[in-house]
């Protein structure tokens, strides 16, 4: 709208992007409905399963500012979500927190280990691609939940550990769960944000569109890459802390879950992987969905028939997620406006809004 | 002499290994497909023979020659249907849909046959043959014996037929193929139709050795994917090698150690294996990987 | 409201009388109809159970249980003389959703009760969630000890808990047996694993060695190397820690490598009824033990019932009823009668009467709580297959009456006199 074709200046490019009026205002609106969401809802099942869409959201986008960005699908990110899981287990015995406020201190000391524990491991597995670099990943995260099992005296073996829970009453006891994953989780947003406007990010995006070509342009492509790795493993430390503590127990079969890396690539994708929001729609979208779906019709067992099928159609008709398909819209609605001013002024002003 | 036992039944379950990575090898090579749903369709394919068994009374074995065509349709089905329409970002988008036909294949299968476990009979099953100190249970033998005929054929198939070639210039340079005037449609069409009949064969195997249910396929598809990242994409000899190679040790460490610690000692070897080769044991470099 | 109590009267009563074709009938249905005996206001119930997914096999026959139960339960005066009402859950074997279905039962639907879902790794997420609400859990398929060393002051399991499962069998073999090398092997589990450990502590004290201690991880599909190195040993006697699909292919691994123990006990896959006989063959069962809660042919109240209904819904025999049948029913039956007795549906007072020691009669035998929330008062027994019956053999001077052990098994595929 603001380009005015007759002007007697130079017309501006038109851009296609979505107008950062309805981009920066879908964001607050998002921002605040997220805030309000469990007081207006505040009954504890809604906002069970909005402590859990919170633990994805934050897993998501910080899986995203790796394999969205760099386009190395990494299927083994539950590693760092069971760090997380279990550092918050056994340093919560170990330290004799009492279950409450204090324990989202771990989620700091999550963070830092899954963020260490990144480093060794993306060394070693950043050096390989594509297929290879999928498998790798699937079976160090096996490693880790055998290495799990196996040692016992330290994780309890298949027996599992225990989070304390604090005794709040149980009409507020999700609230601080939620907020403080609201709060991990808008700074992972932001931190996505950040890098993807940075040059960083460009170098990453380099690697995602050809990375032999990244590097003959002189970009350090193994440093850029293992940074991405260990801020993506950072958020994942944080989703496995609070997991843990909303949970209460852990254990190898369930921190270490093939079905978890499934789950976020599938919400990154449904989403629109390598963007900023996309995943952290997708994830808000599926997991709420999931869940609410079970508690729904999960009482019949239709319900891996009816999320394999809606599954199959989503794929179909939003191969690049909800995101991209949304700014794709947006390209094809300029393009026919210009299209059309275009025409118009073909055909002589005096005829105005003419067709073809 | 526990050892040797440890080795030669790591050898022959190896092999039955290898026919169900057979189809996953062949499908990755061809399509860059992962396959994440052979798990999920080697389970039905052990239903398929479980209920044509029981409904014919006919041997397992014979079961096959109405299960494998059922099971190459459905291959090719889901080719024209699912994965040809798929235009961007291939890998992971066939990826995701295979997954979502996993679950829909476990959904159906959990209502079909509820979930209780079931296994597949012949009365030759428990049998086995003894040499010396050393046991050859026979549907192992058996098994073998048809995986390493199978994947002969196989290896004919791709080396010495005309569909061969089209197959292998598909797998080295789709673009290159499509110019020299091969249907690289029609290949990748047959190629998952031969790759999931070989899941049919597979699922028979496993029916017929372990009791499963719908969600039996869990146990079995990280495993395949390791045995075909290990063997090299594409490569069907490299999955009977690594499938072999990785029963071997698994069953040797659990003999001699804890089985626990079995599949553990395999996942290092592979992760020390795939940082010197990253392509696999017997994968070929790839001209430019991305 | 003094319905109520006439309720219960009646209730008992009925018992008495036996109506067995009115609980087999409503359980056909699978509905929850409202007769003459159960009427008003209907108490809900919620239970998670898992319909999909690693625990599907026996999720299933877990809502076959509660069904079950409460078509009994109603046909016999209902709970408080109000028709019960089941709310059923899919938490698809994953502990997200059960700690989710387990909220909206309570915070939503605001149902009056809880029973527990299948599996101790399901339990412990399921329980702190009801004991946040101030929920009692009652249950019976989740007795792995790790659900009891917590605390928590709500969960409470009515079968015999894991530790003392297989002690029944280790009591007996000390008393009769020469000590002698003993072949284990058991998988990975936080409720298996303890049965096997619990039993070879005990065993290792009475002077009995380890021929060899096997654990193997629960994805196990190969069972050729640890069926070998049992049979390696040429143990006379092997305990196993199996669950149902791996119980048969050791079994099926056993006879390939033509080992032979005199005595073969499993924790689980014995007792699977049909789907054992079919999976292993009837002619190879002979012999084979394994620990149970439950006898299927017991006088215990309800149990002809719970049995005659089972049948009736679901086909089979009666040794073809899945162990995770009469816990759900039994998980059911106490909180009836906990709650019949007290008059009242508040989960407080229901606590404190399940922590005062009072005991309670199940389909699998007497329930009395210790401290902790595991049934004391249960006597674990050990089955064997003779003759392609399924049969109670210990524990010895208990109160039930028992067959005679066969202390040595025939080889695989021979039954003498069958």
């Amino acid at each position: 709208m603001s380009t005015d074709i007759t002007t007697s200046q130079r017309p501006t490019p038109p851009s296609y992007e979505v107008p950062k009026v309805y981009r920066y205002g879908a964001l607050i609106v998002g921002f605040f409905a997220l805030v309000i969401f469990p007081l207006v809802f505040n009954n504890p099942t809604i906002s069970t399963i909005g402590v859990f869409a919170m633990i994805f959201l934050m897993a998501v986008t910080g899986w995203n500012i790796f394999s969205g960005y760099t386009g190395y699908i990494a299927l083994g990110h539950a590693v760092f979500f069971g760090i997380g899981q279990y550092a918050t287990a056994m340093l919560s015995s170990y330290w004799h927190i009492n279950p409450g406020m204090w324990t989202f201190v771990l989620i700091p000391v999550s963070m830092i280990l899954a963020g260490i524990a990144a480093i060794p491991i993306g060394f070693m597995i950043l050096r390989v691609r594509k297929h290879t670099f999928i498998v790798l990943t699937i079976a160090l995260m096996f490693i880790f939940q055998l290495f799990a099992y196996n040692l016992r005296s330290w994780t309890g073996g298949s027996q599992g550990l225990e989070v304390g829970q604090p005794g709040w009453d149980g009409s507020v006891f999700n609230l601080p769960y939620y907020y403080v994953g609201l709060f991990v989780a808008i700074i992972a947003i932001i931190t996505s944000f950040m890098i993807r406007r940075s040059k960083f990010g460009l170098s990453l995006l380099a690697i995602r569109d050809d990375e032999d070509r990244a590097r003959s342009l002189g970009i350090n492509t193994t440093r850029s890459k293992l940074i991405a790795f260990i801020i993506s493993a950072v958020f994942l430390g944080a989703a496995g802390c609070i997991y843990a503590m909303f949970v209460g127990s852990v254990y190898p079969q369930f921190s270490f879950d093939p079905a978890f890396d499934l789950e976020l690539s599938i919400m990154a994708f449904a989403g629109g992987l390598g963007t900023i929001l996309g995943p952290s729609l997708g994830a808000l979208i599926i997991s709420a969905a999931q869940q609410y779906f079970l508690i729904s019709f999960g009482g019949a067992n239709v319900f891996l028939i009816v999320y394999g099928a809606l599954f199959i159609v989503i794929l179909r008709l939003l191969p690049g997620g909800v995101v991209p398909a949304i700014s794709d819209k947006w390209r094809s609605h300029v393009v026919r406006k210009e299209q059309r001013k275009l025409d118009a002024e073909i055909q002589g002003p005096a005829e105005g809004g003419a067709k073809k | 002499m526990l050892v040797l036992q440890a080795i030669i039944e790591g050898v022959l379950v190896g092999g039955f290994y290898a026919l169900m990575a057979a189809g996953l090898t062949l499908v990755f090579g061809v399509m860059d497909i992962v396959n994440f749903a052979i798990g999920a369709l080697i389970v039905l394919g052990a239903y398929l023979s479980y209920s044509v068994c029981n409904h014919l009374h006919i041997d397992p074995f014979l079961s096959l020659l109405i299960t494998t065509p059922l099971m190459t349709g459905l291959g090719m089905f889901i080719y024209v249907f699912l994965i040809k329409p798929i235009k961007t970002n291939r890998v992971v988008m066939s990826l995701l849909t295979m997954f979502a036909v996993a679950t829909l294949i476990e959904g159906i299968l959990d209502i079909c046959y509820n979930s209780g476990f079931v296994q597949i009979h012949a009365s030759y099953i428990n049998n086995s043959l003894k040499i010396g100190k050393l046991n050859f249970p026979l549907i192992y033998v058996l098994s073998f014996l048809l995986s390493v005929f199978l994947l002969g054929c196989l290896f004919l198939i791709t080396y010495r037929t005309k569909f061969g070639r089209s197959l292998r210039a598909s797998m080295q340079n789709p673009v290159a193929a499509r110019l020299v005037g091969i249907d690289t449609d029609r290949v990748s069409m047959i190629t998952l139709g031969i790759g999931i009949g070989l899941a049919a064969i597979g699922g028979m195997v496993f029916g017929t050795t372990n009791a499963f249910n719908a969600s039996s396929s869990y146990d079995i598809i990280s495993r395949l994917l390791v045995i075909v990242i290990l063997g090299g994409f594409g490569s069907v000899g490299g999955a009977l090698v690594s499938a072999i190679f990785m029963l071997v040790i698994q069953d040797v460490v659990a003999v001699v150690w804890s089985p626990v610690w079995g599949s553990t000692t395999f996942y290092m070897i592979l992760i020390l294996v795939l940082l010197v080769r990253p392509q696999g044991l017997f994968g070929k470099k790839g001209v430019r990987a991305q | 409201m003094h319905k109520l109590r006439l309720g219960s009267v009646a209730n008992r009563r009925k018992v008495q009388i036996g109506a067995v074709l009115g609980a087999a009938a409503l359980a056909v249905t699978g509905l929850t109809v409202p007769n003459a005996i159960a009427a008003g206001k209907p108490i809900t119930i919620g239970i998670s159970v898992s319909l999909s997914g690693d625990f599907s096999g026996d999720g299933v026959a877990t809502q076959q249980g509660y069904k079950i139960w409460a078509a009994w339960q109603n046909a016999h005066g209902g709970i408080l003389g109000r028709p019960v009402v089941l709310k059923f859950l899919s938490d698809a074997s994953s502990p997200t959703q059960v700690v989710t279905n387990y909220q909206k039962f309570m915070t939503a639907d605001k149902v009056d009760f809880v029973l527990g879902p299948y599996s101790t790794k399901l339990t412990k997420p399921a329980s702190n969630t009801a004991n946040r609400y101030h929920y009692v859990m009652l249950e019976g398929i989740g007795g792995g000890p790790s659900v009891f060393s917590r605390g928590l002051k709500n969960v409470f399991d009515v079968s015999a808990s894991a530790t003392y499962q297989l002690v029944t069998y280790a009591k007996w073999l000390a008393a009769t047996q020469k000590p002698q090398p003993i072949a284990y092997a058991t998988m990975d589990d936080p409720f298996i694993q303890p049965m096997v450990d619990y039993a070879r502590a005990y065993l290792d004290k009475k002077g009995f060695t380890e021929a060899v201690y096997k654990v193997y991880p629960a994805e196990t599909t190969d069972f050729s190397p640890i069926a070998s190195a049992v049979a390696a040993t040429g143990a006379k006697i092997a305990i196993l820690g199996t669950m149902p699909p791996d119980g048969y292919a050791m079994v099926q691994n056993f006879i390939q490598a033509k080992y032979n123990p005199e005595q073969l006990i499993m924790a689980s896959g014995p007792d699977q009824g049909a789907d054992f006989t079919k999976s292993v063959g009837i002619t190879n069962t002979e012999g084979l033990m394994v620990p149970n809660t439950w006898i299927p042919t017991s006088n215990y109240p309800g149990n002809k019932d719970m049995v005659a209904a089972y049948i009736k819904a679901y086909g089979g025999d009666i040794n073809a009823i899945n162990a995770d049948v009469p816990e759900a029913f039994a998980a059911g039956q106490v909180l009836a009668e906990a709650v019949n007795k007290i008059g009242s549906t508040d989960n407080k007072k229901l606590q404190a009467y399940l922590h005062s020691g009072a005991s309670f009669t199940s389909v699998q035998g007497p329930v009395q709580f210790a401290a902790d929330g595991q049934n004391s008062g249960a006597a674990p027994y050990v089955f064997q297959w003779q003759k392609g019956v399924y049969l109670p053999v210990l524990p010895l001077g208990g109160p039930d009456k028992v067959s005679p052990i066969e202390t040595m098994r025939p080889d695989w595929g021979t039954t003498p006199g069958m």
